[in-house]
């Protein structure tokens, strides 16, 4: 009697638990920050973005990385003063780590947490919101974070002894698909 | 090869004349001491007045260069970081543990009398209260991380290799001291743009007006003032050239132009120079500057122009946003 209904049991559950992960890449990516001077506005775009996300148990982890150097603000000379500020050859990765719960993956909008570790300092932003647009297996996010110079401690570069602007948002252009 | 040719030969006829003119002073000052002739009405012709005149334009040219010499050890301490601030930052702050504060029991009562105990329990609250109201305002947004499951994805998983992931010392200090440099080269840069304007002003006033070659005051003047200027060029060019080379790949943006520039400055500045000398020496032996020297001051201001040029193209393109 207690065997069937133990079998019974184990069909209905093992197979929840041996769900495989889900997993999610990125397709493409354009990172853009933004820079602020009183003679200059500079973009810096970089499109060499690598992420992936594994959804388990409910929750969807997410780690997007790139590589400071990568940043292209269209100056060769701004580019590797912008590297030595931000120590990017010290600390030559930027990383978002953000975790999502399972059943929102499909919203139009996604409000994420993100921690971003860059320069050696790791800041915590909190309620970003992302917009997604689904196009068949294409997940189609954009957003911005907030973030700043002081953040990371960051000592703001000067031009003729201006200080550039504290904040420093990156505009955020992701495509992502399930695997 | 041509100009350089006829400057040295110029020079060496010059040196040749004066140190011939002195000597024919001063045989003709033992003769006027013999009484054999007499002496000569103008000061001018006196051989302690060229010595006088070679003093004063060699002292007005060594305040020059005292004065830029001076300046060059004073901007480069400004813009010094001490390397200690430049390698410190290894380590993730974010995670660095808190100093520890004394605490009620290691300040209990049975040690101290009670006022003396009040006075420092209001001190270590008033303490505490502030400390937490700094770490706040300093960094709104640092909270509690979230900490990635087991199952979150590393940068491995991304592709990335160990040689993309690790940190370079080496290439940061190589970074560091460039843009040290870079910035030195920067401020000395804009002000050696004092000396060029000034040169150029006093450039004016320094040919001889109505035939009147005696008067050497505003020419020693403008050849101090240049001689400053090429002092402090040279001193920006070191600055630019001893920079570390970082970048692999091709230069983009005005520093572009920048570099374009300097194949008209750079001669420019070498030019100007022997021209003014060859337009000196003209002057100085009473006549009008004739030859390749005529065009000294054209010269220098295609050079002063194009100088100009090179500070805005690095600077460019500028929206003007305050």
């Amino acid at each position: 009697m207690k065997s069937p209904r133990l079998l019974a049991f184990l069909l209905v559950t093992l197979p929840a638990f041996a769900q495989a992960d889900r997993t999610w890449i990125l397709d493409q990516s354009t990172l853009t920050y933004h820079m602020s001077h009183p003679l200059h506005e500079v973009d810096g775009v970089s499109h060499a973005g690598r992420g992936k996300g594994v959804c388990h148990a409910g929750q969807c982890d997410f780690l997007l990385a790139v590589q400071v150097k990568t940043f292209d603000s269209g100056d060769t000379n701004r580019d590797l003063h912008m590297l030595q500020v931000t120590r990017g050859a010290e600390f030559p990765i930027v990383t978002v780590r953000f975790r999502l719960p399972e059943t929102s993956i499909d919203s139009p909008t996604l409000d994420c947490d993100l921690d971003v570790q860059f320069a050696g300092n790791t800041a915590h932003y909190a309620h970003v919101a992302f917009h997604q647009v689904i196009e068949g297996n294409a997940h189609h996010i954009t957003g911005t974070v907030p973030s700043t110079l002081s953040d990371f401690k960051i000592d703001p570069p000067s031009f003729f002894t201006v200080p550039i602007k504290n904040d420093i948002p990156v505009r955020v252009d992701t495509t992502w698909h399930q695997q | 090869m041509a100009i350089a040719r006829s400057f040295s030969a110029i020079r060496f006829k010059d040196l040749f004349k004066n140190r011939r003119s002195v000597t024919l002073l001063a045989e003709n000052k033992q003769q006027q001491s013999r009484g054999a002739i007499k002496p000569r009405g103008s000061g001018r012709d006196d051989a302690s007045f060229v010595v006088f005149r070679q003093v004063l334009r060699l002292s007005l040219g060594a305040m020059g260069f005292a004065v830029f010499f001076a300046m060059v050890p004073l901007l480069a301490a400004q813009t010094t970081v001490p390397p200690a601030d430049e390698l410190r930052a290894d380590v993730d702050s974010a995670f660095l543990p808190n100093a520890p504060t004394p605490t009620e029991a290691v300040l209990s009562a049975n040690d101290l009398p009670s006022p003396a105990m009040a006075f420092l329990n209001a001190g270590l609250e008033q303490q505490a209260s502030a400390s937490v109201l700094i770490a706040h305002q300093q960094n709104p947004q640092q909270a509690p991380q979230q900490t990635p499951s087991s199952s979150a994805p590393s940068l491995g998983d991304l592709g990335l290799t160990p040689d993309q992931t690790k940190p370079d010392p080496d290439t940061q200090a190589r970074l560091d001291r460039r843009t040290h440099m870079l910035k030195v080269h920067q401020e000395l840069g804009l002000y050696t743009v004092i000396p060029i304007v000034a040169a150029c002003i006093s450039g004016a006033g320094a040919t001889p007006s109505k035939n009147n070659y005696t008067s050497t005051t505003s020419r020693d003047v403008h050849v101090a003032i240049a001689g400053v200027g090429i002092g402090m060029y040279a001193a920006t060019a070191y600055y630019a050239i001893r920079a570390p080379r970082v970048a692999d790949g091709p230069t983009r943006g005005g520093i572009k132009i920048h570099k374009y520039l300097i194949w008209i400055h750079a001669p420019g500045m070498l030019l100007t120079p022997i021209l003014g000398t060859m337009a000196f020496n003209d002057i100085a032996n009473g006549h009008k500057p004739s030859g390749i020297e005529q065009y000294h001051s054209a010269v220098a201001l295609t050079t002063a122009i194009a100088y100009g040029a090179s500070i805005i193209a690095v600077s460019w393109p500028i929206h003007l946003k305050f």
